[in-house]
């Protein structure tokens, strides 16, 4: 009996504190919404191809004289044609993959940018860390959609070549992490006079110790919750920039569908079903990132 | 007395803050011998931390030492480099900070952040430092360590991370260990059990202890010497045994008056007016407006420290009086 106590309070303790922010996650059903919405997304992404029947912009109804079908008539084409013959269905599940890489890798780049500048410009005092936080204040009021359609204007050869998608990634990275770097300061300044900062540093820990180990770390959770609700941010924009035609029109995006369909509105279902996907991932990303919030947040202890 | 270990002369360390220049060290000077346990005592704003802060150099902004000598075996340290600095820090020179609950990085076990002192000096092994953090738990009667390792600052009680905190401090068998108000924010129980364990390594391990608190009955109990600060500056240096007997310094009194004693049976006497304001602090010795004994003198002219026999004080009046605590 005595041991099987102590084996379970072992067992408590190593249910670290990942497993009691699943705890407070898992009670919270938006939350667990979002998440089933988000797995949805990427099981799309990762095996979309496998389940369409047609290359993604290929015009495989056209060659048999249809075009503009509408859904769930013709069961090879489930969700109906574009006018040009492409199919639908298949190009929903295989935009998936470009439009979650669009949103992942552009707020990878924000992240890695804004955690830098934030964590630097709040640990140093003085005319460093002054000039990093005015860098970051212009780059908060750059309007970010405009010159996203400036430069892929100014690009446009190489969007046009095929690295559309890199160009737009690149953009929303560059542009998207003045909020990052914001949220970073901000905790890192208060952490800089936590008391367990001033211990360490007065036990010998270098500067980059303290930086990468100790403050980097507890500015994780906030930091997780501001990038998964950027990925749902840049889904967003990504969709617009193509609906607005300063996307690649050779790779498919859901937000490339909506401007396929912009121009034939009675055929309501060329932009109707990929309007769906955009609401589903950006809301699931949404609801996972306040969820990830209320779960990580200390405050709230049960 | 062992020999002289650490000598701050002078020390000056000032906030440079928006409402002006906090002047919260203002020449202070005093020795620490080896093996000696030295209290440092003062209220709030007395400059006890700020010392402790400039002696690591580790004082934060918009702080800065000004001026001043910090000789640590013969060496000055403000003359030294940060990289010669960090080599001293947690290695000659440990520090055990006031909250337990907050100087414990809560994302690390106990095990990491002990091993994080012991490889941040040593070069052992993982193996070698897990087996250092053990026996500094035993040390410290920290029950069933090898739990302990494992446990998250949030899993121990206040106690068991003081505990944790000396022994972190310890790891690397300083030279000198400051305590800066090492109990004030645990239980009563608690805090006998802390003092008693620093007391107890303390002479274990021969180690100069220099105990910073505001606390005069901490300072009789653990202490040999005891530097008593007002205002950013030294009022009196005495032997412990001796300052409760016959004090010195009128401010020494006026503390002492404000400490209850089980023996006594005596009202408590706060101190009339409080600590001055340390941007435009008050001319002359920085105790006039508060004492009960001042002179025009006081007034004008800044007291010196001076030294008799195994004592100092910066009093222009105190052969004239002879105070009592009580």
């Amino acid at each position: 009996m005595e041991t099987s106590n102590k084996k379970l309070a072992k067992k408590r303790r190593s249910a670290s504190q990942l497993a009691v922010v699943w705890r407070r996650f898992r009670r919270n059903k938006a939350a667990i919404a979002g998440l089933v919405l988000v797995g949805f997304v990427v099981f799309m992404a990762v095996f979309g191809s496998f389940f369409a029947p047609f290359p993604p912009r290929s015009f495989p109804c056209l060659y048999k004289g249809c075009t503009s079908l509408p859904p769930f008539q013709d069961w090879s084409h489930p969700l109906g044609t574009e006018p040009s013959g492409i199919d639908v269905y298949s190009e929903i599940l295989q935009s998936a993959r470009n439009d979650l890489y669009v949103g992942l890798a552009a707020t990878l780049i924000s992240v890695a940018i804004g955690l830098g500048i934030g964590v630097a410009s709040g640990y140093s005092s003085g005319v460093s860390g002054a000039l990093l936080l005015g860098i970051t204040q212009v780059f908060l009021v750059l309007p970010v959609l405009v010159l996203i359609l400036l430069f892929s204007r100014i690009l446009v050869l190489l969007v046009a070549q095929g690295f559309g998608l890199t160009i737009i990634v690149l953009i929303l990275g560059i542009f998207g992490w003045p909020g990052i770097a914001y949220i970073t300061r901000g905790e890192t300044l208060r952490l800089k006079e936590a008391e367990f900062i001033q211990a360490t540093k007065a036990l010998g820990a270098s500067k980059s110790r303290i930086l990468f180990r100790h403050i980097m770390p507890n500015i994780l959770s906030p930091v997780i919750v501001i990038a998964t609700l950027t990925v749902a941010a840049n889904i967003l924009t990504e969709a617009a920039i193509s609906f607005l035609g300063f996307g690649d029109p050779n790779t498919s995006t859901w937000g490339q569908m909506l401007n396929d369909g912009f121009s034939w509105l009675n055929y309501w279902w060329i932009s109707f079903f990929p309007g769906i996907m955009i609401v589903f991932s950006t809301l699931g990303f949404n609801l996972l990132g306040d969820g990830l919030s209320e779960a990580l947040n200390p405050r709230l202890k049960e | 007395m062992g020999e002289e270990i650490l000598r701050v002369e002078n020390l000056k360390t000032y906030f440079f803050t928006e409402a002006g220049v906090v002047k919260a060290v203002d020449g202070v000077s005093f020795s620490v011998y080896e093996g000696e346990p030295l209290g440092i005592v003062g209220e709030t704003g007395s400059g006890k931390t700020v010392t402790s802060l400039s002696i690591m150099r580790i004082v934060p902004p918009p702080g800065k030492i000004i001026s001043g000598r910090i000789i640590y075996r013969g060496e000055d340290l403000l003359e030294k480099s940060e990289d010669e600095m960090r080599k001293i820090r947690g290695k000659k020179i440990a520090i055990v900070f006031q909250d337990p609950n907050s100087s414990l990085d809560p994302l690390f076990t106990v095990e990491s952040q002990l091993n994080e002192v012991i490889m941040a000096h040593l070069k052992v092994t993982k193996q070698e430092a897990r087996n250092r953090a053990l026996e500094l738990l035993k040390m410290v009667r920290i029950p069933d360590p090898e739990a302990r390792l494992k446990a998250y600052p949030h899993e121990l009680s206040g106690g068991m991370r003081q505990r944790v905190a000396i022994a972190r401090a310890l790891a690397n068998e300083p030279d000198i260990l400051i305590a800066d108000e090492p109990t004030t924010n645990l239980d009563v129980t608690i805090q006998a059990q802390i003092i008693e364990l620093l007391k107890e390594l303390q002479s274990k391990l021969k180690m100069t202890l220099i105990m910073i608190t505001h606390d005069m009955g901490l300072v009789a109990e653990t202490t040999k010497r005891v530097v008593v600060l007002y205002a950013g500056s030294v009022a009196e240096i005495a032997p412990t045994n001796e300052i409760f007997k016959s004090m010195r310094h009128p401010y020494t009194a006026a503390l002492l008056k404000a400490v209850p004693r089980i023996d006594r049976r005596k009202e408590l006497k706060p101190i009339p007016g409080s600590i001055p304001n340390l941007i435009d602090p008050p001319s002359g010795c920085r105790f006039h407006p508060r004492c009960p004994y001042v002179i025009q003198r006081c007034i004008e002219e800044v007291p010196e420290l001076e030294f008799t026999d195994q004592r100092a004080v910066a009093c222009h009046r105190w052969k004239e009086l002879s105070l009592k605590g009580e």
